[in-house]
């Protein structure tokens, strides 16, 4: 299978950059985008796109939204969907967790006040059997694990061993024989560790990566973890021995300021990260997962539509800027669509021809 | 619609709509409580203010709590005005001239208001009403009442007016004088102009009789009222004594009030009989004149002063002014005491009189041709005066050539020339114009006169001494890291080799570099004594106590300037890298960059998961976050955890002895720093004994409770 670099489409509708996207559930028909515009929009790709532009001064025709979360009175950073498709929660500059129900679109739950987290939570997850239990992590440098299914107001647990900011955690489902990670918690910091809370051996491995860690996914038998730094490189390690496995790297590909999003696709054959170094047009880089060579550059076609100019602090004109902040993989990495989403607000779905 | 409705409009909507019926009279007000109804009752608390629109002129807070004047009336058109508040501190009378002026009619109820118009009725005098008036007597009897002790007109009177004479007048031959009309003179009038007119009255004179023993002139406590009332309490107390011996006229108008109204003393049977006066009447003693042409005394209410207890405007009197005043009518006699009364000192001064008057003791008059005996001879004149100093001047000797005219042995000090160089002496006559100073020898003297090697000597006596402890301590805390004058590295230099000097480290003596004069010199070095007492490190007890932590010359690059003088600022020293961050930064990930630690999940975490806790989370341990706290570990000396670091460490340093990478460290320089890579000293460094701790910081008291 050929890497799919063909837009399928472009959901439009996010005044803002979007922070965090992700596809709902197997059979992943929908997509959510988190946006700073403090909403959550629900798009259905396969819907017709919009007509082609024909006043640049217009904004697009949002088509496929089929739904916007509103409640949200920062921005959002952070979705995960249950997998049952029924529930989502969302995290963001608000210092609470906000658990959807998907259809209502309105929140059942908000996890925070006084036990909660003191600062912006960076990232959110869905844990243990049955999504029982959400895994939040934030500005705060703490990781917490709230009960959906209990009452209580206060997380179950707190993971405080963190020296900075919590910038993405991974969390296990508990099915399994616990090979594949189901009984871990992970986390990642910007103080450059990854930790690793075994809750069967009641263990907390620290791995040094050495650089600011902005990203985490897991290859499905649970053996290796993409880590994603801020020094323009991306980490296979070896979940057992803390082995370093494959760096993905390349001349062109920086990441060094902002938090990118990585992931795997194509069945874990592709490693995807968007890039900083460009201009209007954001570029995805693509690395072969075993050999570690850079496969596809994909040119992710920024808004057409004219945004507001940013002005630097220097008070110059900035130049515009789509940043792939984040991507995505239908059906976790298994699907043949993938999409990303940036700076621009606009979110691009990929397939095949 | 341009706006609300008036009130009237509205009230005549409310009156078609409620009671359409009702043609004559005031309806009744609707029966439907919504309906605001006008002019039926409210309480009093429901009561909204309105302006003359119908709308509400309070809201919101405003209705509620607080209330000004009457339900919020202040300002309104029922309510008064609140007067704006004037300061007084730059204007203070306005606001006291507006202050209405109380008058006697202001506590005077309408009765006695009556009263006081009838007492202002006009009336003839009594005199011009006919006959069988006594109201005159008082008059007549104060003119005349010593001589005739007779009511009624007497016979002398009788021949008296029958003779021309008419009461007031004087008795006697007409007067001719010009008319005294009191500054009513018409314009006519001639001023020179002489009439002839009846003799003025003559006041009889009366004398008080003396029945006591006081002394003359003796008046009490009267005195003490003051002059002027002193007299008038005499008059009086006369007057009340006798009842009818009046001798002056002048009191004639106060015998007259006192009688106008019942006063203490007067009874019944002194009223004149008058129908208008009631003796008994109870009410303001206000007395008003009750006679055409009588004159009345204006009431002075206005009399401009603030304070109203004071009877006249204060009026600023200056010392001077009063003094003047004072020595014109009290002059005090010359054994300082005041006149007798009725006495005034005279104003002139006899024996002054005596002495300066002119004319009266003129000097003798010198007598023509009189030549005084005591004249100057004519011979003395012809030779001219020399004061000594002048001839001090004149003469050309100097003090030596003086000296040896006197004989004297030659004074053993020096003139100022003696020292000078003829150079200088020059210059000073050319300065001073004068030819005549003398020779300059160009000595030097003694003190000066010093071989180069002895100059020097002195010189360094003067050098400041610091003592040898405090120069090398001071030394040593420069070797150690500080030395004051970083900015200036010549400076320094100087410092260190006056401390070295000091410290008899160095045996040369301290020369002087050339740019400097001796003084200034000597300044610097007296700066850098002050400076060794203040850099010397801790000394004593403390020195003893406490040991630096690092001596930065340790580290390598500044050992090989020691020589050359200490670094300007000790160099900290780099922190000591995480050794899994170097691993990581290496690249080298795997058991180096790894550690692991007991974590302790909660049960619920445990059970959300579906696994059984493990078997080190006590079973009874809370659910929540309190829970990740390690109960079971007693707190050990090395951790486990630090010697999975150390044997981390190991492994990694067999992996550089390997693979022969050279680390980025600052450690493998030089044989002489030895930092012991093993060994975290903060962490595996045996702790101190307590009695180190104790003897450091403990406080003695502390071991006795």
């Amino acid at each position: 299978m050929a890497f799919p670099t063909k837009v399928v489409t472009q959901l439009y509708g996010s005044i803002g950059p979007v922070h965090a996207l992700a596809y709902s559930s197997s059979p992943s028909t929908y997509i959510l985008t988190g946006s700073s515009d403090r909403s959550i929009r629900l798009y259905n790709p396969s819907r017709p796109s919009p007509p082609p532009i024909t006043n640049p001064l217009e904004p697009p025709k949002a088509t496929q939204l089929i739904q916007t979360y509103s409640a949200h009175g920062y921005e959002v950073l952070d979705i995960t969907v249950a997998r049952d498709n029924a529930t989502f929660a969302s995290v963001g500059g608000d210092r609470s967790v906000f658990y959807w129900d998907v259809s209502t679109a309105k929140t059942i739950r908000r996890f925070g006040g006084n036990q909660g987290h003191t600062a912006r939570i960076n990232t959110i997850t869905f844990a243990g059997t049955g999504d029982c239990l959400l895994v939040s992590g934030g500005f705060d440098t703490s990781v917490r694990i709230w009960d959906v299914k209990s009452n209580n107001a206060k997380p179950i647990m707190l993971l405080d061993e963190a020296g900075d900011s919590i910038s993405c955690v991974l969390a296990g489902n508990g099915e399994g024989n616990g090979k594949g990670g189901e009984y871990e918690v992970l986390s990642g910091s910007v103080d450059g560790r990854v930790r690793t809370y075994d809750v069967r051996m009641g263990k907390v491995e620290t791995d040094v990566v050495g650089t600011s860690v902005t990203s985490l996914a897991r290859t499905r038998d649970g053996k290796g973890v993409l880590v994603g730094g801020l020094d323009s490189s991306i980490r296979l390690m070896d979940r057992d021995t803390g082995g370093l496995l494959k760096t993905y790297k390349h001349d062109g590909f920086k990441n060094d300021e902002f938090r990118m999003w990585s992931c795997f696709g194509g069945n874990e054959r592709w490693v995807l990260c968007g890039n900083e170094d460009v201009g209007a047009d954001g570029q995805v880089v693509v690395w072969d997962t075993l050999t570690g060579n850079v496969e596809e550059k994909i040119t992710v076609e920024g808004a057409k539509a004219e945004g507001k100019k940013k002005i630097g602090r220097d008070g110059k004109v900035k130049d515009r800027q789509n940043v792939v902040s984040c991507v995505a993989w239908k059906q976790e990495g298994r699907g043949n669509q993938w999409c990303c989403g940036g700076t621009d607000g606009v979110v691009t779905v990929f397939g095949v021809a | 619609m341009s706006g609300k409705r008036s009130r009237a409009t509205y009230e005549s909507d409310l009156q078609a709509q409620q009671s359409p019926f009702v043609t004559y009279g005031t309806p009744l007000p609707p029966f439907d409580p919504e309906v605001r109804d006008d002019g039926s009752y409210v309480p009093v608390w429901k009561q909204e203010v309105r302006d003359e629109r119908g709308l509400k002129r309070l809201h919101g807070a405003f209705t509620g709590g607080f209330s000004a004047g009457y339900f919020n009336t202040v300002g309104s058109k029922e309510g008064w005005t609140p007067s704006t508040f004037v300061s007084s501190r730059t204007n203070r009378k306005k606001d006291a001239e507006k202050a209405p002026q109380q008058r006697p009619e202001d506590f005077m109820d309408d009765e006695d208001r009556a009263d006081a118009e009838d007492a202002q009725r006009v009336q003839t005098a009594e005199g011009f009403s006919g006959l069988g008036s006594t109201e005159e007597d008082a008059a007549r009897r104060g003119a005349l009442i010593d001589l005739f002790r007779v009511e009624g007109e007497t016979i002398g009177v009788k021949l008296l007016k029958k003779m021309g004479w008419k009461e007031g007048q004087g008795i006697g031959p007409k007067v001719r004088r010009s008319a005294r009309l009191g500054g009513n003179e018409q314009v006519g009038d001639d001023p020179d102009a002489t009439h002839l007119f009846a003799p003025e009255n003559t006041n009889m004179i009366s004398f008080t009789k003396k029945n006591d023993h006081k002394g003359l002139g003796y008046e009490g406590e009267a005195r003490l009222s003051g002059n002027g009332n002193s007299i008038a309490a005499h008059k009086s107390e006369d007057e009340e004594e006798a009842g009818d011996r009046t001798a002056l006229v002048a009191t004639k108008k106060q015998t007259k009030k006192k009688a106008a109204r019942g006063g203490i003393g007067i009874g019944i049977l002194n009223d004149t009989g008058s129908d208008d006066e009631d003796p008994y009447e109870i009410g303001p003693r206000i007395s008003y004149n009750k006679v055409i042409g009588g004159d009345k005394k204006k009431k002075k209410f206005v009399n401009g002063s603030a304070n109203p207890s004071l009877k006249s405007k204060p009026v600023f009197i200056s010392k001077k002014a009063a003094l003047e005043k004072a020595s014109k009518g009290f002059r005090k006699c010359r054994d300082g005491r005041l006149p007798l009364d009725g006495f005034i000192l005279s104003s002139i001064d006899e024996f002054s009189e005596l002495t300066l008057s002119d004319g009266k003791y003129a000097p003798l008059e010198i007598p023509e041709g009189w030549k005084s005996s005591k004249q100057a001879k004519p011979g003395s004149e012809s030779t001219n005066f020399i004061s000594t100093a002048d001839a001090a001047k004149l003469s050309s000797l100097d003090p030596k050539a003086r000296a040896a005219i006197l004989g004297e042995a030659a004074l053993p000090g020096k003139s100022v020339f003696d020292f000078l160089s003829p150079a200088a002496r020059e210059k000073l006559a050319s300065a001073s114009g004068k030819s005549n100073l003398p020779l300059a020898l160009g000595e030097i003297p003694k003190g000066y006169n010093m071989t180069e090697e002895e100059r020097h000597k002195e010189l360094l006596a003067q050098v400041p001494r610091v003592d040898r402890a405090t120069a090398e301590a001071a030394l040593s805390r420069g070797a150690s890291g500080f030395m004051p004058y970083g900015e200036d590295e010549a400076k320094r230099s100087r410092y260190r080799n006056y401390l070295e000097n000091q410290a008899g480290i160095r045996s040369s003596p301290l020369e002087r570099s050339g740019g400097f004069s001796k003084n200034d010199w000597l300044k610097e070095l007296q700066e850098f004594a002050n400076c060794a007492q203040i850099f010397k490190p801790m000394s004593g007890m403390m020195a003893t106590r406490f040991t630096s932590s690092t001596s930065a010359p340790k580290v390598a690059s500044d050992a090989s300037e020691l020589s050359a003088g200490p670094a300007l600022l000790s160099k900290p020293e780099p922190k000591p890298e995480d050794p899994a961050e170097q691993a990581a930064k290496l690249g080298m990930y795997g058991p180096m960059t790894r550690s692991s630690k007991d974590w302790y999940p909660t049960r619920l975490l445990c059970k959300r998961f579906n696994v059984q806790p493990p078997s080190h989370v006590q079973p009874g341990s809370t659910e929540h976050a309190e829970g990740d706290m390690p109960r079971n570990m007693a707190p050990d000396l090395v951790s486990k955890t630090a010697i999975d670091e150390m044997m981390m460490q190991g492994i990694r340093n067999q992996n550089f002895a390997s693979a022969n990478i050279q680390a980025p460290e600052p450690v493998i320089k030089k044989e002489e720093i030895v930092i012991d890579t093993e060994k975290n000293e903060a962490l595996e460094g045996q702790r101190a004994g307590e009695a180190v701790f104790k003897a450091i910081f403990g406080d003695d008291s502390d071991d006795d409770d």
